[in-house]
């Protein structure tokens, strides 16, 4: 659970807690397909994946993967601190992969009375492939009382 | 290829109510456990008004609505041949259960590039920003969509 970070307590080059999720089983696809509504048969359906050029059969949803990202975020900074979060998909995830979700503080700034850090997070599986790289912005509290 | 003429082409909205089973359905599926998501007075306690919506979780209305799939019809897209590339949220106020949201899909841009192999793609970039039922804006969804060729 994400307690309360302050600006002041994090600086460049800190490192966001990982989090390490899998090994993925189909049945994760699965319920992913059910939860957010995309049944693309690429996702659950070997024989459909194979016929679409998918050597191994099914791959991940890539937003499954961003929400694993999601969830190392938001275990670190609190959700609602949390004001800007992208991803570029870079790489397939197969059942069997562990991700493991890290990531870096790149950039502090104080913008219009908000105190935010920018962070780069990137998403790998056990050979260290990217599968998800990105960014996210947060507002953070301050120890000091604004005037 | 995706049709370039569609460029600026905005969608009918789609109007999503937020179902609390439905935020602990996405989490689960994640594996997410953290207990604002599932558990009202867990949420409270960490200053929320109830368990808000987690940070992917606007792929739910995008998806369930078929607006992605009508969009790609819309503009001759091979679906066979489609990619997530990017996706970006920007977040204004929290979603909470019983909140209808709504918003509808704008094609920002359709750009065709060559990879360094030499094969060409089309990037449609399309944006939702989306509303609660008090007008007010909740969140901004960017998502690129890649065409192989």
């Amino acid at each position: 659970m994400a307690h309360e970070i302050y600006f002041e307590e994090i600086d460049v080059g800190y490192d966001m807690p990982t989090l390490v999720k899998g090994p993925i089983q189909k049945l994760q696809h699965v319920m992913y397909a059910g939860a957010s509504g995309d049944f693309n048969p690429l996702h659950v359906d070997d024989d459909f994946a194979k016929a679409v050029g998918m050597p191994d059969g099914v791959i991940a949803h890539g937003m499954l993967i961003m929400g694993f990202v999601g969830q190392a975020i938001t275990a670190w900074v609190p959700k609602k601190n949390l004001k800007k979060f992208g991803v570029r998909f870079a790489g397939m995830t197969k059942p069997g992969n562990t991700i493991t979700v890290s990531g870096k503080v790149i950039e502090k700034n104080q913008d219009n009375g908000l105190n935010l850090i920018t962070c780069e997070v990137i998403a790998q599986d056990e050979n260290g492939d990217v599968k998800v790289s990105g960014s996210f912005q947060a507002a953070l509290p301050s120890k000091v009382q604004k005037s | 290829m995706a049709d370039k003429s569609k460029v600026g082409t905005q969608y009918p909205p789609i109007v999503w109510e937020v179902e609390r089973g439905k935020i602990k359905e996405m989490v689960r599926a994640i594996g997410d456990d953290n207990p604002i998501f599932q558990d009202k007075q867990a949420a409270i306690a960490e200053g929320y008004q109830d368990s808000p919506a987690s940070p992917t979780f606007l792929t739910v209305p995008a998806m369930w609505s078929a607006g992605l799939a009508s969009i790609v019809m819309d503009l001759n897209i091979n679906v066979a041949m489609v990619l997530h590339g990017e996706e970006e949220y920007e977040y204004y106020q929290e979603i909470y259960p019983g909140d209808i949201i709504t918003g509808s899909t704008k094609v920002l841009d359709i750009e065709e590039k060559t990879t360094r192999s030499g094969s060409k793609m089309d990037l449609v970039t399309t944006e939702i920003i989306y509303q609660n039922q008090r007008g007010e804006k909740v969140a901004r969804a960017k998502t690129v969509i890649v065409e192989r060729k």
